[in-house]
């Protein structure tokens, strides 16, 4: 892999293409310290340690703004508004026939939809912007630290106004920076953006392991976590192969046909989103007992909703392991799939086309899936076993979302540089 | 130029190319004018020079006027020099595009680069050849032109002139053919230099949809007449089920249960998948591919016809057993088939070119293509005189029967006036259904159409006389240039001027010029604007108007979802802006799937190419030098030195490059066939969370074209180790290099299985949502 680096740097407008994206995540991690107007920047430092000590809930804050938002940035939303303003768009797109159709339009309408989501995206971000600079001035950002209500120099309406148009357009930049790496970089201009976010705060976080425990700990933690990622990548890449025959084409059969045509089903089917399902469904109640503190049979159940507390690690587990079914299920439709099929000529040799051939799928996918869920809800137990057994004070950055996130990404781009040097390959050959 | 039009410019939008400097050298011209009308016809010829542009603008419009009777305006020279600086120059039809283009030609051409001008069909690159000869006689320079017909000597002569005219297809044939040849003198084209593409929007973007494809004749393969008897029983929607775009046809449990009954086997068992193939494609054949809509029956042989073109396709069939299945359908002889030699896409066929460039009158609606593909930007040429035709809104209906009388009405009522009028359909059939419902209501009309196309220019001189009616398909779309008042007979096609025919040409134009008439719109509005732009040319009045119906093919094809309940009036006329978007709608639908594919066949055809490239480095040593000498001469060394000493070695040398050259091919023509396989069911690749198609087959791709050499190496080497040498020579046979005994191409353009797998691609990616 490291000659394929090595060699894609050789290629010329591949090198270019890479060094862009590299100087594009250098802008973006220089707009995510690059504090708005305003901001009282020692005191929020203080104040922002001091929340991350106290409360859980502040470190994956942290983790998934990539350190931006609780430094009062210009890039303190990060890319979040984006993807979310995409997501509901293509929401949108299955409600909205309207949608449906620009979509149905191909290129044209999906031009469109882009511009509808950077409105949406800007929308959300005035959203985000006016909510977080108004909790940041009245103190509400850091409850319960204190200082948490001196961040901000002046409280005046005129400076809160700068401060929310600051990061306004601090995330349209964001969101040009994404299009741009995927226009003319390599890989998907969000994931890029949303891997540095999340890669941003490994190094903070192992200094802090580090400081806290000794060497050996951290070497411990170290070789477990390659251990860990080494897994991962390995199950991610995993695929069943289903093999499909096409009788459309009268041509003389090769020795080669049928090995290369087919379904591959993937152990790891439905990626992240069933851990971002789990984890946001058990956020609910924390966040119940936030806002209603003195609620009686809340704060029975509070000690339950502790990330070390076994019950919640439990729960967590199983809930995985349902929404992987549950997402396996609503994004993979054997029956269309075998429409599809039957449609263009194609068959499972020895399987009739249509319900038998959607059969023998759904068959296949749900014994896939069980190795599938049980993976997805011990790698996102990895970081909660590891706080209890290391009492640390932060998140542990080899485990759950971030590292599907890490690991998922990463392989992405680099299949996108691999498949550009295959693009190239021969012209490099010929010379 | 205004404010807006250089910020315009500044954020690169298209067409803002800046006209300016153009104008001020043809202004230039203007004042020499005098001067060079002076000259005599042997000095005209001597000034001609490019390195003065004014000057070569003022010689050539006297050339022009001496030769064709035409003095070029303006806008014709401001046109010529964009297409002399590497533009697309956009200019409306009539505006005078080939005159400009054959001076930009010459422009090209006495620069001392050879020019090749690209159009869409034999019939255009003739007329112009033929119609612009005399102005390229007196600026000194050589013409010559190609068709589908012509001999390869021919060919050779016409490539050797200074300006080759010559349909695309053609061209890029030469180069497929080019790139087999065993022996360098067989080969027609020279180097590549300028590629000038009239009608460039048609060229570069609706030629280039699917790959050019050589196919070559290996064995008669002969469908089996019992599938073909066999479909025909089967009975529609209880045997077989056509999909809502007409373009897929499979068998129902139902037919399935018949088939295997009346067969005695299991269709879907593995080793079967001969003869579910064939059940396939005889099914194909006898549901979705139409007599006189797809192809027609002439000489006793199936003649495809170009659904772009509207024209036979001579020397096209359908590929992968499709043709046997309709010539077995027809009850006609089987033609030889064969396999897929070699194929380019346009795109690479145009990129061979250094200078590019090109004129059309819609290309504005394609510039991200032109700039994405072929890195061409447009030139917006105004027009000479304002254009006055009255382009009316779609007269929208609820069914075609009720749009077909509406149609017939109007015409009846144009006639009445001593309009002429031209009718632009779909295909053949709709041409002849109209034809004959036009003899019926009493109106005599000519037909123009695939079946009749030798009578092409006498028909279109025709079109514009007072009360004409023609009724044509897409070919009298492009390129044809209708005169008011019908052109004095025996004059040369195109814009010889009309002096016997003034008054004629007068009573036309105070009845409102010629009408224009759509049976419905076309899968893209670029074929629209085409068709309009038939009247209303240099600033004749003129008239369009679109009848579409909401069972139009392209509605229920492309918008099969789109339902409308509004009201109808009583002749079926629907005024309603929902049932008007609808088919728009539809039509942007269409244009998205082209480009789509268009899209898709460049990026799956582009690592073709490069192994393409490095094989023909390969071959062209091989070819040109002594490389498969040495190469066995290395591998097999007591075998060489035995055969030389049995045949001498030059002897031994030329069948060492033979028996490479034809193994290179053979490997070649395999990994085709592989992609090909590859290709088709690689949309299921992206089942799999995170797969991208085109990467996968790329992974798959590299590899395969990284063992063609060595195997092509292997396999010539094991050939010329069985080869037997006596004193009169070396006996080839035994190395069997069946060279294919004809070739032809395919027309994959209609071929419904490449070109649905990318829509049945789109259609998982949009199932299954885009994931991060």
């Amino acid at each position: 892999m490291l000659t394929a680096f090595a060699r894609a740097f050789r290629t010329p407008d591949l090198r270019k293409k890479l060094l862009f994206t590299l100087f594009i995540i250098l802008v973006f991690r220089l707009g995510s310290v690059f504090p708005t107007p305003n901001v009282n920047v020692k005191v929020l430092k203080d104040t922002a340690d001091a929340a991350k000590e106290s409360n859980q809930l502040y470190g994956l804050v942290d983790l998934f703004s990539g350190g931006a938002l609780l430094k009062l940035s210009i890039f303190a939303l990060g890319i979040m508004p984006y993807i979310t303003a995409s997501i509901i768009l293509q929401l949108l797109t299955v409600v909205i026939p309207r949608l449906e159709a620009l979509k149905k339009e191909g290129q044209s309408g999906t031009t469109k939809i882009t511009q509808y989501t950077r409105y949406l995206t800007v929308g959300l971000a005035i959203l985000q912007a006016t909510g977080i600079v108004a909790m940041a001035s009245t103190g509400q950002l850091f409850q319960g630290v204190s200082g948490g209500d001196e961040v901000l120099y002046e409280k005046g309406l005129f400076p809160i106004i700068v401060m929310v148009i600051t990061m306004v357009a601090g995330t349209t930049v964001i969101m040009w920076l994404g299009e741009l790496v995927t226009d003319r970089g390599v890989g998907n201009g969000m994931s890029i953006l949303i891997f540095t976010q999340v890669v941003a705060v490994f190094p903070a976080q192992f200094w802090s392991i580090y400081k806290t425990k000794n060497g050996f700990v951290f070497a411990l933690v170290i070789l477990v976590g390659l251990a860990i990622m080494a897994g991962v990548v390995f199950v991610e890449q995993a695929q069943r192969r289903i093999p499909v025959q096409y009788a459309k084409r009268m041509v003389g059969r090769r020795m080669y046909g049928g090995t290369s045509t087919y379904i591959p089903l993937k152990v790891n089917q439905a990626g992240i989103i069933p851990i971002i399902f789990a984890s946001s469904l058990l956020y609910l109640p924390v966040l119940a007992t936030q806002l209603w503190p003195n609620t009686k049979w809340l704060q029975k159940v509070q000690p339950y909703l502790q990330q070390d507390n076994a019950w919640h690690m439990g729960i967590y587990f199983v809930l995985i392991i349902f929404f992987t079914y549950f997402y396996v299920a609503i994004t993979f439709n054997p029956t269309e799939v075998a429409d599809n099929m039957k449609k263009y000529g194609g068959f499972i040799p020895g399987i009739r086309p249509g319900r038998p051939t959607a059969e023998y799928l759904d068959y296949v996918l749900t014994r896939i899936t069980t190795p599938g869920a049980l993976y997805l809800g011990l790698v996102s137990l990895v970081p909660m076993v590891a706080f209890a057994l290391l009492k640390a004070t932060q998140e542990f950055p080899f485990g759950g979302a971030s590292i599907l996130i890490v690991v998922g990404v990463g392989l992405d781009t680099v299949k996108q540089i691999e498949s550009q040097l295959q693009q190239r390959n021969y012209e490099g050959f010929l010379r | 130029m205004g404010l807006r039009d250089r910020f315009r410019r500044l954020v690169q939008k298209p067409g803002t190319v800046d006209l300016a400097p153009f104008q001020a050298v043809v202004a230039d011209a203007g004042t020499r004018e005098d001067r060079v009308r002076e000259l005599t016809d042997d000095e005209l010829t001597a000034g001609a020079f490019v390195d003065d542009l004014a000057e070569f603008c003022a010689i050539g419009r006297e050339a022009a006027r001496r030769t064709l009777g035409e003095r070029p305006y303006d806008v014709q020279l401001v046109g010529m020099l964009a297409l002399l600086s590497g533009h697309v120059a956009e200019m409306a039809t009539g505006e005078g595009k080939t005159l400009a283009g054959a001076l930009a030609a010459a422009g090209y051409a006495l620069r001392g680069e050879r020019v090749h001008v690209m159009s869409v069909n034999d019939y255009l690159a003739r007329r112009d050849a033929e119609w612009m000869g005399p102005l390229y006689r007196m600026l000194g320079v050589s013409t010559g032109w190609v068709g589908q017909a012509s001999t390869p000597d021919e060919r050779r002569a016409a490539y050797a002139a200074d300006v080759t005219y010559a349909p695309v297809s053609e061209i890029g044939f030469d180069l497929l053919r080019d790139r087999l040849v065993t022996d360098p003198a067989d080969a027609v084209l020279p180097e590549p230099a300028v590629a000038l593409i009239d009608e460039a929007d048609s060229v570069l973007v609706d030629e280039a949809m699917v790959p050019l494809v050589l196919a070559g004749a290996t064995e008669l393969a002969e469908a089996d007449p019992r599938y073909a008897d066999l479909v025909r029983r089967l009975r529609p929607g209880l045997h077989h089920a056509v999909d809502t775009e007409a373009r897929n046809v499979t068998l129902t449990a139902a037919g399935t249960r018949e088939v295997e009954r009346a067969l005695g086997v299991d269709l879907y068992a593995a080793e079967n998948l001969a003869v579910l193939t064939a059940v396939n494609v005889a099914l194909h054949a006898e549901v979705l591919l139409h007599r006189d809509v797809d192809y027609i029956v002439r000489d006793g042989a199936v003649k495809l016809i170009s659904e772009s073109r509207g024209r036979v396709a001579l020397l096209q069939r359908w590929p992968d057993g499709l043709q046997a299945a309709v010539e077995a359908k027809e009850a006609l002889a089987a033609s030889p088939s064969g396999e897929i030699l070699d194929s380019v896409t346009v795109q690479e066929l145009i990129g061979r070119y250094p200078a590019r460039c090109g004129m059309t009158g819609t290309a504005m609606a394609v510039s991200g293509q032109l700039t994405e593909f072929y890195g061409l930007e447009i030139a917006v040429i105004p027009p000479n005189e304002p254009c006055v035709r009255r382009d009316d809104p779609d007269l929208l209906y609820a069914t075609s029967a009720d749009k077909e009388v509406a149609i017939v009405e109007e015409i009846a009522a144009a006639h009445a006036t001593g309009r002429p009028v031209l009718i632009g359909t779909a295909d053949v059939a709709e041409s002849e259904r109209l034809a004959r419902r036009l003899a019926r209501a009493g109106l005599d009309r000519v037909v123009l159409n695939a079946k009749n196309d030798a009578e092409e220019a006498a028909i279109i001189a025709e079109a514009g006389a007072p009360g004409a009616i023609t009724v044509s398909t897409q070919m009298a779309g492009r390129g044809t240039d209708i005169r008011l008042g019908g052109g004095p007979p025996g004059s040369v096609p195109g814009t010889a001027p009309a002096s016997a025919g003034a008054s004629a040409r007068d009573r036309v134009a105070a009845a409102g010029g010629l009408l224009v008439i759509g049976t419905g719109r076309y899968h893209s509005s670029r074929l629209d604007d085409q068709l309009r732009g038939r009247a209303g040319r240099q600033g004749d009045p003129g008239g369009s108007v679109f009848f579409t119906s909401l069972q139009d093919d392209l509605v229920t094809r492309f918008a099969p979802d789109e339902t409308y309940k509004g009201p109808t009036e009583p002749d079926g006329r629907i005024d309603d802006k929902g049932a008007r978007w609808i088919v728009g709608h539809a039509q942007r639908v269409a244009e998205g799937v082209d480009l789509e594919l268009h899209r898709n066949t460049w990026r799956y055809n582009h690592l073709i190419g490069l192994q393409r490239r490095e094989l023909l480095v390969e071959r062209t040593a091989v070819l040109q030098g002594d490389h498969a000498d040495r190469m066995m001469a290395e591998d097999a060394p007591d075998r060489h030195a035995a055969l030389v000493e049995a045949a001498g070695a030059d002897a031994v040398a030329d069948a060492a490059r033979q028996i490479l050259l034809y193994h290179l091919d053979r490997c070649w023509a395999d990994h085709l066939a592989f992609l090909a396989d590859l290709r088709e069911g690689i949309h299921l690749r992206s089942l799999g969370r995170g797969l991208d198609p085109l990467v996968e087959f790329n992974r798959e791709a590299v590899p395969a074209g990284k063992r063609l050499l060595p195997d092509a190496r292997a396999r010539a080497v094991t050939a010329f180790r069985a080869l037997t040498a006596s004193a009169s020579g070396i006996d080839l046979d035994a190395a069997e290099l069946k060279r294919p005994s004809a070739t032809w191409t395919y027309l994959v353009h209609d071929n419904p299985f490449g070109s649905l797998d990318e829509r049945a691609l789109k259609g998982l990616i949009s199932m299954f949502g885009r994931r991060h």
